[in-house]
């Protein structure tokens, strides 16, 4: 439940690098950066809201108190953070059927990182390094990132049919409206609650719901008093 | 800078967590414990913060020691040496890292300058801040939005790189093109067929029922979980 | 690099869709072991009957088509009946073990799909009496109803011999209000006296099986079939995909029980009895058509992505004008099977990106996108255009969600103006991962529809459409046209799952060693 929010999904993936590659990590993230194909899979793929890679050389673990003891570590670290779309299975399935190589661009000189082919070590060089969220919020659990990217082309564009044609002449106003239906066309369909992501996850929603409607009953009666028979 | 994507922010935040105990339960524990109880709330308190889009927290316990095979051509160098020597051998295997502290990890995702963002996020929801963060070394000394953005920015690392898959428009606006996304393809289903006149007409009641432009019209809320007709029949089903 | 697949090890329902090669009927049959060790010596005897993927009349020492054919596969507790160790068991996955009807959530299987509506034999599985739970299936597929019934006496004779240790399970409902059959029978449709490949809905089934490596198929059969590459061409697909014991297309062996000769040549099978609402479907149809501009033929064929006669593909005949064309051309290959088989099935969406032949959310497109999720906006708004190079291989969303698809309708639809009748298709579909494979096309892409950037919306032919939220499917058309889009609107459920559950079909290997119980991971 705490790794889900409606459609999104939060994993959290920390990594040791060896310190003296780490120069070369940032540089491949710099150079996505600025070579945006890079990221074209990533895009095409389109299952992400957000997503960000954070490198924490040895010595920068935020050090902010006299009390605090100093770190002392040998490896610097790479920490993952997504926000997608789907199950972990799909999700890493996915990226490893359609980017693998960016995968591998993205996660090399981590120590012993297997690559992103075969799958079954990659998924466990994944879930070995993964850390579980305790509580992960989204602004729109009903929509997915595709979701969010229709819904700003569809605004965006009945705005501008409603500026131009709000008060159009009949015959005028249907040829125009139908052009903004077949523009929007693969972006009309309707959000609803995901589907479960899981068995674990629905279990876990299905009692706390549960455990909900208890305690508001419990308030009911303690307020109105017991029920009579 | 790596955390700035257009007008989105990326925001990596770990605070260090005092060793420490209550009744013998140690601070990390307390910590995590609150978070736990966030996810108990009708929804979460980061909803009252403004211009968040998605965001979590989690407490490090400790960095993992890598004993899974390696692949790499440094986890392996040591395969082109004919013979290798035994410490060479155990050289490679890797070390083990261990951390001094535990950390209360916060990653979000937000629209605006960093500054506004916490000040807002201080003025919002500054009691459950202290009952989350309260346990950080230092954090006893914050007493306003002023020293928790600067504590903030103390313990923030920047992002190598931060990708933004859907776009990094204010929240009103996303939310807003949501609601709008949604009632219009209603509206087009409902009225299709319609005679041309009746569909402007239709058309027109539309625009000012949803009214597009105005961002503080009929929108969705931040962190809308249910539809509203469903929304009781919802909980009654997953009984 | 090509496998050769030991097709003697490997039962016949495995590589052959028995219906289509000439056994137009079937009988399912399902059983109870009450005692393990005595079950298993029923099990040997069965081992010598089961029909292997052998390729019938060829060379030296030819193996003679049979008039019936028979093969076993077992669910999770029927191995554990069976008292293969437990070392063994963990090893299987665990949607596997918990059964389909457990997973009713992930499977959309709600409302009238519930399993309180399912077949009473279905209903009672995994409850509380043990003494109900099927543990086992074995199908008879003839070349008629004449050798069904000679090799269903056969088997009871046998099964008579081992009464104290196995039951044969009863609960499958039949014509006429029957609750209480012995088995399920299916059978192709018949009109006008010809065997035919259609359904209750009217639509011709059973098109475009996946090739895989190691197949003895020709090679043309790969085209439309297999996995489509950036330069234009199909690769076969990875054994490993339908088979466990040869690597997948993930360059590894799929996951698999322990010991190896337990799970090598063996596969899963998704078992599911699904009711056709074929009044709702003529009423749901003639209404949504009123005032389609194509008519109602093209908007059925829109539902599914084939013309309902001969299974057209709309991609290759996307308008009434078109289609007739393509009709000429089929028609005049009439006898050459192969020809007909290419003009169905190798076809790609390269030319149909924004679904205007092809719907988003019709039936073929949403079960096997092919190649068209490596797709971008284009610069017309309503358009949707290729990305190539985006993905590693154009199909790479899709090449391990495809799935082998078998069985056969059963009932018939006579009274078109009723729901309640006994009417639908038993479908059983073949694949190494249940998850990864039947679930995840159920879930993600049937009755959700995200990445068909329909949110959603789900699939109009076996989306689990109900009342609560109700459904609609937008029909797209030609981005540069003036046309507007259609919706389909109210869509009701169409179909309605009746039954069913998760089995796994062992090669003849690990059938001979289970009947042994010589079964041991150490």
């Amino acid at each position: 439940m705490s790794n889900i929010a409606g459609k999104a999904y939060a994993m959290n993936v920390i990594t040791p690098i060896r310190w003296y590659t780490t120069w070369l990590n940032k540089l491949i993230f710099w150079v996505a950066l600025k070579k945006p194909s890079t990221l074209s899979g990533l895009i095409t793929l389109s299952l992400i809201h957000y997503a960000r890679w954070v490198i924490i050389g040895k010595n920068q673990f935020p050090h902010v108190h006299v009390d605090q003891p100093k770190e002392e570590l040998r490896y610097s670290y790479m920490l993952f953070f997504s926000n997608f779309n789907g199950s972990w299975d799909q999700y890493v399935d996915s990226f490893t059927f359609a980017i693998p190589s960016g995968l591998d661009m993205f996660w090399k000189w981590n120590i012993r990182y297997p690559h992103s082919v075969a799958l079954t070590p990659f998924h466990k060089y994944i879930q070995y390094n993964q850390l579980e969220t305790a509580h992960y919020y989204s602004a729109y659990p009903l929509a997915a990132s595709n979701d969010i990217k229709a819904a700003k082309k569809l605004k965006s564009m009945l705005i501008a049919f409603d500026q131009q044609w709000h008060d159009a002449p009949d015959e005028q106003f249907q040829k125009q409206y139908n052009t903004l239906l077949r523009g929007l066309q693969h972006d009309m369909g309707e959000m609803r609650p995901t589907p479960i992501v899981s068995m674990s996850a629905a279990q876990v929603e299905k009692r706390h719901a549960r455990d909900l409607r208890k305690a508001k009953q419990e308030k009911v009666e303690a307020m109105e008093g017991p029920q009579h028979g | 800078m790596g955390n700035i994507s257009g007008n989105a922010y990326a925001l990596t935040v770990l605070a260090p967590i005092r060793e420490g105990h209550v009744d013998e339960r140690a601070y990390s524990s307390l910590v995590r414990d609150h978070l736990e109880n966030w996810n108990l709330l009708p929804n979460s308190p980061m909803a009252q913060v403004p211009q968040t889009y998605l965001c979590r927290y989690f407490v490090l316990d400790d960095v993992y020691i890598e004993s899974l095979p390696g692949a790499s051509a440094l986890d392996t160098y040591s395969d082109f040496l004919p013979v290798v020597p035994n410490g060479v051998r155990l050289g490679v295997l890797p070390a083990h890292d261990h951390l001094k502290s535990k950390y209360l990890v916060f990653s979000c995702n937000f629209h605006g300058d960093l500054d506004t963002y916490l000040h807002a996020m201080w003025t919002a929801i500054s009691t459950e801040i202290k009952d989350v963060w309260g346990y950080c070394y230092g954090f006893d000394q914050v007493t306003n939005a002023e020293e928790f953005a600067a504590y903030v920015k103390k313990c923030q690392l920047p992002a190598a790189l931060f990708f933004v898959g859907s776009n990094d428009d204010p929240l009103e606006e996303q939310l807003k093109a949501l609601y709008l996304k949604q009632e219009f393809s209603k509206f087009a289903v409902e009225s299709q067929g319609l005679p041309t006149a009746l569909l402007k007409k239709k058309y027109q009641e539309f625009i000012a029922r949803v009214a597009p432009t105005n961002l503080s019209g009929p929108s969705w809320t931040p962190g809308q979980y249910s539809l509203p007709k469903a929304q009781d029949k919802q909980q009654e089903a997953a009984l | 690099m090509t496998t050769v697949l030991d097709l003697m090890d490997i039962q016949g329902d495995v590589v052959r869709p028995y219906g289509r090669f000439g056994f137009p009927v079937a009988r399912y049959v399902f059983f109870n072991i009450r005692d393990g060790a005595a079950a298993r010596a029923f099990v040997a005897e069965i081992a010598a009957q089961v029909t292997t993927a052998a390729t019938w009349d060829q060379g030296p020492n030819p193996i003679p088509r049979p008039q019936a054919t028979t093969n076993i596969a077992f669910t999770y507790q029927g191995l554990k009946q069976l008292e293969l160790p437990r070392e063994s068991l963990i090893g299987f996955p665990a949607e596997f073990a918990m059964g389909m009807k457990q997973r009713k959530d992930i499977l959309g299987d709600d409302g009238p799909s519930s399993p309180e509506y399912w077949d009473p034999i279905w209903r009672a599985n995994r409850e509380k009496d043990r003494n109900k739970d099927v543990h086992f299936f074995i199908s008879i597929n003839g070349q008629s109803q004449e050798f069904i019934e000679q090799r269903y006496q056969s088997l009871l004779a046998l099964v008579a011999k081992y009464s104290h240790a196995i039951t044969l399970l009863t609960g499958h409902r039949g014509n006429d209000g029957a609750e209480d059959l012995p088995y399920q029978d299916v059978h192709a449709i018949v009109e006008n006296g010809q065997i035919t490949a259609k359904e209750h809905f009217g639509y011709t089934d059973g098109i475009g099986d996946p090739y895989f490596e190691g197949l003895a198929d020709p090679k043309e059969r790969i085209l439309g079939r297999g996995k489509q590459m950036a330069d234009g061409t199909w690769a076969p697909l990875a054994t490993g995909e339908f088979v466990l014991g040869h690597i997948d297309e993930a360059q590894e062996y799929p996951p698999a029980p322990k010991p190896n000769l337990l799970s090598r040549n063996g596969t899963y099978m998704v078992y599911r009895k699904l009711h056709e609402n074929v009044a709702s479907f003529d009423q749901f149809l003639e209404r949504e058509s009123q005032n389609y501009p194509g008519g109602k033929e093209l908007l059925a064929a829109k539902f599914v992505g084939r013309w309902r006669d001969n299974g057209a593909p709309l991609v290759s005949a996307p308008d009434a004008e078109s289609k007739k064309a393509w009709d000429a051309r089929f028609n005049a290959n009439a006898g050459n099977e192969a020809a007909q088989d290419h003009m169905l099935s190798n076809f790609t969406y390269d030319d149909d990106m924004s679904g205007a032949k092809c719907p988003f959310s019709a039936h073929i497109r949403r079960i096997n996108p092919r190649a068209s999720l490596e797709f971008k906006q284009g610069d017309n708004p309503g358009a949707m255009v290729a990305n190539p190079g985006a993905f590693d291989t154009p199909g790479a969303l899709a090449n391990r969600r495809r799935i082998l698809r078998r069985g056969l309708p059963y009932g018939d639809a006579k009274d078109r103006s009723t729901d309640r009748g006994n009417h639908g298709i038993v479908i059983m579909m073949l694949n190494a991962d249940i998850s990864r494979q039947f679930e995840f096309v159920q879930q993600q892409w049937i009755n959700y529809g995200n990445d068909f950037k329909a949110a959603n919306d789900k699939e109009i032919l076996l989306g689990n459409h109900n009342k609560e939220y109700p459904s609609k499917a937008v029909i797209q058309v030609d981005p540069d046209s003036d046309q507007v889009p259609y919706f389909v609107r109210n869509i009701p459920r169409l179909v309605e799952t009746r039954g069913g559950d998760y089995f796994f079909i062992p090669s003849l290997t690990a059938l001979r060693m289970i009947a042994k119980g010589l079964i041991d991971p150490t």
